[in-house]
């Protein structure tokens, strides 16, 4: 029995000449194929593990521009040529096969644009394709993009939003049956890597595609391991488990704890997240009203200068995070060459709110106008931590002017409910951005899906308009948006972090793309191959 | 099987009360348009009134559909079963260890009533009982995975380890994850078992027949565990009837800490997500787990105590 | 008033008792009295600088993430996580006692009727009872809250109440109380609750512990107490993220906690041993 034991672990023992990398992340990839990624699927950690088996038509350049033809790299396309305003033809790389073998072909790009564009399949995706009029094959290897007007992101639209599936085995297969065929368990891609296998609620196991025609992966397996507990994700890569983490999450303490490993070495990277305070301008009470203090342009503004943004930014993300002029995260190409944010003035602010009428009048600390107290509830989920600690920190420096916040935090369901409905006054909002700007109407337009406090400036949706048409202009022009809103004040606009992630040292050549993680990853390389991590033997 | 169906039509209307929708959680980053929302809601049934609902997951139910769950579109059967073996191996291991360790740790205290150790392990166990399983199961990974190195600090197995090493191998390798884990869980739960055992066991060394036995000069050993152990076992098979869902669905804190793959942290997420066939799923298996334990103790009663009269 | 005062009392009697006692009676002391003395539980005063902070002289307990003294917060929090637990597992242990005593002595229908309605409610996780409240009306004040929390704890109770009733209405005392012709009212409260204040009494000892942990848990859903306001289980939850790089955050409620247990325990030994007809 224990000759058996010890031969056992001799034998796991043995080194695996194959390099490996683990990564661990916080969700779980259970459909990562293009087109399925709908709904709930449409998360990190899908997306970040499709981008390993399937490759896009083209990828965003190094300053993450999505306007133009130009800052684009190639991919599945090795070029591309813009015959006129509302048509861009590609001609696909005649090395780019399957991983079964199989050519890459227009075919593959015209079966998955078809179903992509179809909003009974894909209404995800739909949305983001529709102004793609059509898609035609000109040749094998050449594709043709029509689009409904001229505006400045048709290449984006065309090469980001779907990477092209094998329409080969996908063509028998009916849309609503492809969840539960065999290509969903084991699917079949054009990218770095191919799918081994998956151990559910556990990891996913790639491996190197020795044939990938942009050069051989430099890292042989690759891991992909779900944790959904920050500290064990910590632990894991501290107890080398794990070679690399996705965003180390705030408060600070963790980041020294990473940083503290000398083997670690810790990666930031601009993110997509966007922390703002939205003053709601209706009535939560009767939303056809306006709302009795927020309405007020005025009283938005000073409560903007009564806030430390930059010291709130500081005490949640150390130096990795900056205050936004806008709505506009680290993410945005359009975020460079923005005047600086307004910083803390609470002369002015106690100037603004007084020449509005409100005077504390009864000496209770609390500024009131006409009988109602200047307080106001401020509602964010329980689930954030990072809003949770500012919004502490809110409350406290808002009670220096005078303003009263009243926090309320929710399970994360019922604060989407609020705020949805309107009911709130002040909403600690979240967003995570595309890398196109044209999201922006999403929650700045009059009718924009996600703006919940009924901001509308037709000024701003036309500025908007005329910014996602431009092309050469289009940084000037989104900055004249940004500064309107800026003016409006919808919102104060808190923070725009940068993700910091964990990769072991042992790796170079390490790039961490902010679109998606671990895009470049097949271009790591390791030292050593890889020891045994395993502890205890 | 009554208490069944009526546990299942509380959980149901219960779900559908409470406040908070299952495409809240979808429009969390890329916000959906209306057209998306009506779509969505018809693929998911939830357009429809809230007893046609009901109708139709009865009637799925009896052809052994659970339905698909919303957060990971799987039919939820394929995602409960793949949890299952995890959390019978963590849950088992632990009922096992509270059976065992408990119950002797619980009896000794007893028969060594008001010594020095009764009164360290009484404040052991308090202090242990008292203890937030997450705030062990942190303690326990960062020592004895990160500092230590002794043991994995998080997940069931190693991802590395070559799927065809053998089934010993595999075995090792999951019984060093299945460590630190179990020892949290158990830690905790046995300080309870150990404070019921101990009462129970002090009830019946104090009824007249046991200081009898005693007086008749049977070495006190054999006076308790003869005579004593068996009567005191009662309130232990009442745990054993709480304990068991508790842990089949496992202890959320500790799956979540260790990463461990089982069927408490599918269902907590479940109810984050408001992913109501997930839930209904999840909570019909712990129910049928419930009433099977409650039937399996009252079983035992009657078997050990040839007195007691069952309803 | 003086039914809380009256196991104190008893429990004096005995020196483990009074132990137990006198570490209650300090900790209701510290925790209604203290506060006005100590530093703004509520105030942030340095939350770059200060977050964090070891025990010293000016912070005896440290600061926590937010820079939060942490002494001034486990005696503040100490008022709303005492209150909820003493009245919550009051609650609960009194319908456990009374349904498992009703259940296991008169048998027959109310027992299978009762056992069914106990098994249908701990088959709903405790979590979804809590979650219908704010179906009904989503502020509920922290009265409703603890009435609820107690109101969803007696499932288990009752169960192994049920169990040592069982056992017990068999015995010979039991049976010649019957034949003589006691009332079943004093049958149940003369022969039976007394015999099963021991595990009662373990149930109480560590619902107190699970008590206050729910009501944290409970806060992050939106119910019960809203920060800034400190309760001690609320500070475990949040120094949870801090547990490897500033435990004192976590500790010292921790340790409120377990004091707080285990006096419980010692008081109710000796009230256990009190009542005891039979004596020690």
């Amino acid at each position: 029995m224990a000759a058996a034991i010890s031969a056992a672990a001799a034998h796991a023992q043995s080194p695996d000449p194959r390099s490996a990398a683990v990564i661990v992340t916080g969700g779980e990839a259970t459909t990562p194929i293009p087109t399925l990624m709908e709904g709930p699927a449409a998360n990190v950690a899908n997306l970040e593990v499709a981008d390993h088996l399937f490759l896009r038509l083209a990828n965003l350049g190094p300053e993450l521009i999505t306007s133009g033809d130009r800052s684009f790299v190639p991919q599945l396309a090795k070029s591309w040529t813009r015959r006129d305003s509302v048509t861009l033809a590609f001609d696909l790389d005649e090395r780019a096969q399957w991983h079964d073998g199989v050519p890459v072909t227009a075919r593959d790009v015209l079966f998955t644009f078809e179903r992509a564009r179809n909003p009974a399949i894909a209404p995800r995706l739909a949305e983001l394709l529709r102004r793609i009029a059509s898609v035609t094959a000109e040749s094998d290897r050449r594709v043709v993009f029509r689009f409904s007007r001229p505006y400045g992101e048709q290449l984006y639209d065309a090469v980001w939003h779907v990477a092209p599936l094998p329409a080969h085995l996908l063509e028998g297969i009916p849309p609503e049956q492809l969840r539960q065929s065999s290509f969903a368990g084991n699917p079949v891609g054009d990218g770095p890597y191919r799918w081994v296998r998956s151990v559910p609620g556990q990891f996913i196991e790639l491996a190197a595609n020795e044939r990938f025609f942009l050069g051989r992966p430099g890292i042989d397996r690759l891991v992909v391991r779900t944790a959904s507990d920050a500290d064990a994700r910590m632990n894991l890569v501290l107890s080398r488990e794990a070679d690399a983490m996705d965003n180390i999450l705030p408060p600070l303490t963790n980041l020294e704890r990473m940083a503290g490993d000398k083997d670690v070495r810790l990666i930031p990277v601009p993110s997509p997240t966007l922390g703002f305070l939205l003053f709601n301008q209706r009535d939560p009470a009767d939303t056809s009203r306006p709302h009795p203090i927020l309405a007020d342009r005025e009283v938005r503004r000073a409560i903007i200068l009564s806030l430390d943004r930059g010291l709130l930014v500081r005490a949640v993300y150390g130096p990795y995070g900056e205050v936004p002029y806008g709505p506009a995260s680290a993410i945005l190409w359009i975020r460079h060459g923005t005047p600086k944010p307004a910083g803390l003035d609470r002369a002015q602010a106690s100037r603004l709110l007084s020449s509005r009428g409100w005077k504390d009048s009864d000496g209770d600390g609390v500024l009131d106008r006409n009988g109602l107290p200047l307080r106001l509830t401020l509602n964010f989920p329980a689930s954030s931590a990072a809003r949770r600690q500012m919004a502490l920190l809110v409350q406290q420096q808002l009670r220096q002017v005078g303003i009263e916040v009243v926090l309320q935090q929710f399970e994360f369901p019922l604060w989407t409910e609020h705020r949805n409905a309107g009911r709130f006054d002040i909403d600690f909002s979240a967003t995570s951005q595309d890398p196109s700007p044209s999201g922006l109407t999403q929650g700045w337009s009059c009718g924009g899906g996600t703006n919940a406090a009924h901001y509308c400036s037709l000024t701003v949706d036309s500025l908007m308009q005329v910014a996602i048409g431009s092309s050469d202009h289009a940084r000037e022009a989104w900055h004249t948006v940004l500064r309107r809103i800026e003016d409006d004040a919808p919102a104060a606009f808190m923070y725009a972090p940068s993700y910091v992630y964990a990769v072991n040292r042992r790796f170079g050549n390490v790039t961490i793309r902010p679109e998606s993680s671990w895009l470049l990853l097949w271009k790591w390389t390791t030292g050593a191959p890889a020891a045994r991590r395993t502890a205890g033997y | 099987m009554v208490t069944l169906a009526i546990a299942l039509v509380l959980i149901f209307i219960l779900m559908r009360l409470a406040p908070g929708d299952p495409l809240a959680r979808l429009s969390e980053d890329r916000p959906l348009t209306p057209a998306q929302v009506v779509a969505l809601r018809a693929r998911f049934g939830l357009d429809r009134p809230v007893g046609a609902q009901f109708v139709s997951f009865v009637g799925a139910l009896a052809h052994g559909d659970l339905g698909t769950s919303i957060q990971y579109g799987r039919p939820v059967i394929a995602l409960v079963s793949e949890r299952i073996p995890a959390t019978l191996l963590l849950g088992g291991t632990v009922l096992l260890l509270n059976f065992t360790v408990g119950v002797w740790l619980g009896v000794r205290q007893a028969s060594r009533r008001g010594g020095a150790e009764d009164t360290a392990l009484t404040l052991l166990s308090l202090s242990a009982y008292a203890t937030p399983s997450f705030w062990l199961g942190l303690v326990l990974a960062w020592l004895v995975g990160v500092k230590w190195h002794l043991l994995p600090a998080a997940g069931m197995e190693d991802p590395l380890l070559d799927p065809a090493a053998g089934w010993l191998a595999h075995a090792a390798d999951v019984g060093r994850h299945l460590v630190l884990p179990a020892l949290t869980l158990s830690i905790v739960s046995i300080a309870g078992t150990m404070r019921y055992q101990r009462s129970a066991m002090l009830e019946v060394l104090r009824l007249p027949y046991m200081v009898t036995a005693s007086a008749k000069g049977l070495p006190e050993r054999a006076v308790i565990w003869r005579h004593a152990w068996r009567n005191a076992f009662f309130p232990v098979l009442t745990l054993f009837g709480l304990w068991l869902p508790i842990l089949v669905t496992g202890s959320v804190f500790v799956e979540s800490v260790f990463a461990w793959p089982g069927l408490g942290s599918l269902a907590v997420g479940a109810v984050g997500y408001r992913d109501y066939p997930l839930l209904m799923g999840s909570s019909l298996l712990v129910a049928a787990v419930v009433v099977t334990a409650s039937l399996v103790s009252d079983l035992a009663y009657a078997f050990l105590d040839p007195r007691v009269r069952l309803s | 008033m003086t039914v809380l005062l009256e196991p104190l009392r008893l429990a004096w009697r005995t020196p483990r008792g009074r132990a137990g006692a006198l570490v209650l009676l300090a900790i209701a002391a510290v925790v209604i009295f203290a506060p006005p003395f100590l530093p703004d539980p509520l105030a942030q005063p340095d939350p770059i600088g200060g977050a964090s902070l070891a025990p010293s002289v000016t912070h005896p307990f440290g600061t926590d993430l937010y820079s939060r003294d942490v002494l001034s917060r486990v005696a503040l929090g100490g008022r709303i996580s005492l209150v909820v637990a003493v009245i919550a597992v009051g609650l609960s242990i009194t319908l456990g006692a009374l349904v498992g005593l009703v259940a296991g002595y008169f048998g027959g229908v109310v027992d299978a009727v009762l056992m069914r309605v106990v098994d249908a409610a701990l088959a709903i996780p405790r979590l979804f009872l809590l979650l219908l409240v704010l179906a009904v009306s989503e502020r509920v004040p922290v009265w409703a809250l603890v009435l609820l929390i107690g109101a969803t704890g007696w499932f288990g109770t009752s169960r192994i109440v049920r169990a040592e009733v069982l056992r017990l209405r068999e015995e010979s005392y039991v049976r010649a109380s019957e034949a003589l012709g006691a009332s079943r009212r004093r049958v149940i409260l003369r022969h039976l609750l007394p015999n099963t204040l021991g595990p009662l009494l373990v149930a109480a000892t560590l619902g107190v512990g699970d008590v206050i942990l729910l009501e944290a848990g409970l806060s992050f859903l939106g119910l019960g107490i809203q920060p800034p306001a400190p309760s001690w289980g609320g500070m475990i939850l949040e120094a949870r993220e801090v547990l490897v790089t500033a435990p004192w955050a976590g500790l010292f409620p921790g340790l409120a906690i377990v004091l707080t247990v285990l006096s419980v325990n010692l008081v109710g030994d000796a009230v256990r041993d009190a009542v005891d007809p039979r004596g020690a």
